[in-house]
């Protein structure tokens, strides 16, 4: 019944690399529609009047409590009840685009607020207006700053995406499922997915690395 | 254990919102899923893909299966093409709540008639009746369900970890030695390695083994602790639920059997006899 681990890995490679390649674009969306919502609401969070602030804080505290499995199960099972039908895929990116989204906003405006106050009033001194003091002044500090964290929230997004293989998206733990479904090869093929996950999240760590000593201030 | 905790609590929420927003989901039965599925022209079908014989990834990488096969037959009687089926892959908790969300149309996916499941969705008729069955390699010294039983507390039993193991192999052979192990594929290797006389399993799986390695395997001919399969649909549908389950019963007792008998021969290795001709029953 189950042939060796090299046999079955080489029939299995097609479904294997197609997993692999739903895992990276579930990944890669969610980290940059993440990004993009996550600065929308750490702007707000951080210079916001008192209304604009409560709303992002709301919103930022709410998803952060919330499991990203049960943030999955309720874009996949929730909206659908409210008329959004949304196919698994989608569901699986808006709701790890969400969590990360979440987590960006939150490090934004740590990364805002720890820029010193005298260089803040040093370029309201030299006639820097708001938008060009956030532009020049506090943003390049900033990303600097969370340059880090971001790249974390980036690995903890991939290794979420582990968990859309619950609403039936074929990325590489369900594949695995498969796999070991027809030939009982389990540890095998658990490790493999363990290998492949840490390549993956190693890359992304490297990645920043290299960014961050590439934008480093000698 | 947990994951299925969170199923029904997301659930939970999800159908008092439904009845909070009334309308929505009662949209489909208005007009009735059967015409919804002949206009649509694609029957959209919720099953699994990591349990042979059942719901499973060949190793071209197609999904197939008795579950499959079962859809392919509901799809060619919606459209005279088996092939008019769309996938949507599911885990067993997401069984309900799809077919609830209007995900799907139907689920196939050795879905076990409880009559508390029966509350929540409506099951077609049984296509199969499962249980559990005792797996023997061959050329051991027990030949079949008789001779393990004569053997007394002398015959050693691998199961599947469980709170009810022991009694599960009990009910069979009361005084067998039960070993348990923590993945059915393990219990499977302790009859390899012939540390077990036998393996309890389902008999689905004992079939599908069998027939893929007759010369390695032999059923025992017993089983016992029967539940039936069926497919389910999303409930207070009439006109859907009678179709579909024509399209099983004429699979089964009619004219689509040696369809039926394919498939069977296929994923159990069993070749069915034909229905008795004359009065129906």
């Amino acid at each position: 019944m189950s042939t060796g681990f090299s046999n079955e890995l080489w029939a299995s490679r097609f479904i294997l690399l197609d997993g692999i390649g739903t895992c990276i674009f579930v990944s890669f969306l969610a980290i940059v529609f993440g990004t993009i919502v996550g600065i929308v609401v750490g702007l707000p969070l951080t210079y916001g009047n008192f209304i604009f602030r409560f709303l992002a804080r709301a919103y930022t505290d709410f998803i952060r409590g919330i499991p990203v499995l049960v943030l999955i199960l309720t874009f996949y099972f929730v909206l659908s009840v409210l008329g959004l039908n949304l196919t698994a895929m989608q569901a699986g990116i808006a709701s790890l685009s969400i969590f990360s989204s979440a987590h960006v906003a939150e490090m934004l405006r740590g990364g805002l607020q720890n820029v010193q106050k005298g260089q803040i009033e040093a370029a309201k001194a030299v006639g820097l207006s708001f938008f060009q003091t956030f532009l020049y002044v506090s943003l390049p500090q900033a990303l600097r700053q969370i340059l880090p964290t971001w790249i974390n929230t980036a690995v903890e997004t991939t290794k979420g995406s582990t968990l859309v293989s619950i609403i039936g998206v074929v990325e590489i733990t369900l594949v695995m499922q498969q796999i070991i479904g027809r030939n009982f090869l389990s540890m095998e093929f658990y490790a493999l997915a363990g290998l492949i996950y840490f390549i993956i999240c190693f890359s992304i760590e490297r990645f920043g690395k290299f960014i961050e000593k590439k934008v480093a201030i000698k | 254990m947990r994951k299925r905790h969170l199923f029904k609590a997301v659930l939970a929420v999800a159908s008092l919102i439904a009845t909070t927003v009334t309308g929505v989901s009662h949209a489909n039965a208005a007009s009735g899923t059967l015409q919804t599925v002949l206009d649509r022209g694609v029957l959209i079908v919720g099953t699994g893909s990591g349990n042979p014989p059942w719901h499973f990834i060949d190793k071209s990488g197609k999904l197939v299966g008795m579950d499959i096969d079962v859809a392919g037959m509901i799809a060619k009687g919606l459209f005279g093409d088996a092939s008019k089926v769309q996938f949507v892959q599911q885990a067993s908790d997401a069984r309900i709540p799809n077919l609830v969300t209007d995900k799907i149309d139907i689920t196939c996916q050795f879905m076990t008639v409880h009559a508390v499941r029966a509350q929540q969705v409506a099951f077609t008729i049984p296509y199969y009746r499962e249980g559990v069955g005792l797996i023997i390699k061959k050329g051991s010294k027990y030949k079949n369900y008789a001779d393990l039983l004569k053997a007394g507390n002398k015959a050693k039993i691998a199961i599947l970890q469980n709170v009810q193991s022991n009694d599960y192999v009990h009910a069979a052979l009361p005084k067998a030695k039960v070993l348990q192990y923590p993945e059915s594929n393990l219990a499977i290797a302790a009859v390899d390695s012939g540390r077990a006389d036998a393996a309890a399993y389902d008999q689905s799986s004992i079939s599908w083994l069998v027939a893929q390695s007759p010369n390695k395997y032999v059923d025992s001919g017993y089983g016992w602790m029967p539940q039936s399969y069926s497919c389910a649909l999303k409930q207070g549908d009439q006109v859907w639920l009678n179709f579909v389950n024509q399209v099983l019963h004429e699979a089964m007792y009619g004219v689509e059997f040696d369809a039926y008998k394919a498939s069977f021969k296929k994923w159990f290795g069993v070749t069915l006899p034909p229905p008795h001709i004359g009065f129906p029953g």
